[in-house]
């Protein structure tokens, strides 16, 4: 693996994305803001924003950075450069997350902190990282589903499902045993179905990764 | 035997409604080749394996001395590519797009690069989105030269040019052709400008090569024949005649095998010759490319 190269490419995908990055977190900490008001109503507005925000951002990335390329022909200019098909697979897997983490890690982190100055949702704390850590798996779906297919369409159909899901394990996981009878408590609840919840999730996202790295290497037309 | 730069050995490329087929290609070192072939004939298909962007079924490629497509980021380092549906970064200005690619590339002339800005009439600081079709193709052909690769592929760059822009990128390409050592391989289908700037000819047509040679050879072997046949006359027996037009008692023959001693040979079956007319090398391409559909559909 050339990391040179990787990093060359990553840093490029970050220059681009800059305007969006600085968006995202404006708007996360505007969402966080709203939440820190207090009361139910700002609560639920702050962390609806809050997740919008996030799905915004990793839409933008994947769009931009994967789809974008293909779409403005410029796919062609970066692969003349001198790396193997794998590796810019690689460069746009780590530059899409190095654009997302930092800021997923900011929300989460800030989303924790509102928690735990608030001693009535302490109970919300493990779901919080449950969730977070959907948000994550979703925007992975989405970025492999953009790298495997070169599809828009199918882009799209990932990004909704992710955001389906997002309901979907939200009511799974705050209805599981060892998450449900802390959740509306005063106490960090944590269970090892939190930690068995969250292992699956890091499971799935390695297998995600691991999946477009595998199918990348076997394809045999880039262009 | 001179060095190559790039050798084809029996390469297939299948897709379902098109293939290339046991193409078979090499470039010396220092040469020329001009890649001529309708639209969709498959000289992208070719430049692409070339460049390890799409793998070929069957058959093997070197390029620079390395296996393509396992080996292309090494070749690529030495590789200048510029392709007519390749575009830079929109948001981007030129000089970005400089600083992006010189730490890549250890050969990088930002004398030479600068030098071509000003040739070009660039502006480093303007984005690319900014840039006509024409200053967009001078930039990326700026970005491949500056590179001083060892090999220059150049898949229709000369595409859409007005005539303006495409004389001066053509000059530069001839400006670069004094370095014996590089080899350029410029695919078109435009033959004029295929023929100002290439010592070989290649012609591809519906995915097979249909003939190789250096261009002085292509411009004297094909020759027109003008003949007159006396009454009851018939066309005489001539090698290498591709077509055969004109009347019965006109007839023009196209030959690729001309020698001047076919003109005696004419006289001595009674024709005469009216005239022998030189060929272009567009004339050359739709002759040999009508001969090879004819003896395919026959």
């Amino acid at each position: 693996m050339n990391y040179s190269m990787v990093k060359t490419l990553v840093l490029k995908d970050w220059y681009f994305q800059r305007q969006a990055i600085l968006l995202a977190f404006a708007g996360g900490a505007v969402s966080l803001g709203i939440v820190c008001i207090g009361g139910q109503a700002a609560f639920t507005i702050g962390l609806i924003l809050l997740v919008t925000v996030m799905v915004m951002i990793s839409a933008m990335t994947v769009m931009g950075n994967v789809l974008g390329e293909r779409e403005n022909q410029t796919l062609a200019f970066a692969m003349t450069l001198p790396i193997s098909y794998v590796e810019y697979t690689a460069s746009k897997i780590l530059g899409n997350l190095l654009i997302f983490v930092p800021f997923w890690l900011t929300m989460l982190v800030g989303s924790l902190a509102v928690i735990l100055i608030s001693p009535a949702i302490h109970g919300f704390f493990a779901f919080a990282i449950i969730m977070a850590v959907e948000i994550l798996v979703s925007t992975c779906l989405m970025l492999v589903v953009a790298l495997v297919s070169e599809s828009k369409g199918w882009s799209i159909t990932a990004m909704v499902t992710g955001n389906l899901a997002l309901n979907v394990v939200g009511y799974l996981v705050a209805h599981l045993p060892g998450i449900k009878e802390g959740l509306f408590g005063t106490q960090i609840y944590w269970t090892s179905t939190a930690t068995i919840s969250l292992a699956i999730e890091f499971a799935l996202i390695a297998l995600l990764i691991g999946g477009a790295l595998h199918i990348q290497s076997r394809k045999r037309d880039f262009i | 035997m001179s060095a190559l730069s790039v050798q084809f050995k029996a390469v297939n490329k299948k897709y379902p409604h098109f293939a290339l087929e046991d193409i078979d290609l090499e470039l010396p070192v220092g040469s020329i080749m001009g890649f001529i072939g309708a639209n969709g004939a498959g000289k992208s298909t070719t430049i692409r394996i070339l460049m390890g962007l799409v793998h070929q079924d069957h058959g093997s490629v070197q390029v620079l001395g390395h296996s393509m497509p396992s080996d292309q980021a090494a070749a690529k380092l030495e590789i200048g590519f510029v392709s007519e549906d390749m575009r830079l970064y929109g948001p981007a200005t030129l000089a970005w797009h400089m600083d992006f690619l010189r730490p890549i590339y250890p050969g990088w002339d930002q004398r030479y690069a600068d030098k071509l800005v000003q040739r070009f009439d660039l502006k480093p600081q303007q984005k690319i989105k900014g840039l006509s079709h024409g200053q967009r193709v001078k930039a990326a052909l700026l970005l491949a030269l500056a590179r001083r690769p060892r090999l220059l592929v150049l898949d229709e760059p000369t595409t859409g040019l007005d005539p303006v822009a495409r004389h001066e990128v053509l000059q530069e390409l001839m400006a670069v052709l004094a370095d014996e050592d590089r080899t350029i391989l410029f695919s078109s289908h435009n033959t004029l400008d295929v023929e100002q700037i290439s010592d070989q000819i290649t012609f591809i047509d519906r995915g097979r090569i249909i003939d190789s040679d250096n261009k002085e050879a292509f411009l004297d072997r094909w020759r027109r024949l003008r003949l007159v046949l006396p009454p009851d006359g018939s066309i005489p027996r001539l090698p290498g005649v591709v077509e055969v037009g004109g009347s019965s008692r006109l007839p023009v023959l196209t030959t690729n095998r001309f020698e001047p001693a076919m003109l005696s040979a004419c006289s001595d079956l009674g024709a005469t010759v009216q005239a022998v007319d030189t060929m272009t090398l567009e004339e050359i391409f739709v002759a040999n490319v009508h001969c090879r559909r004819e003896r395919l559909t026959a």
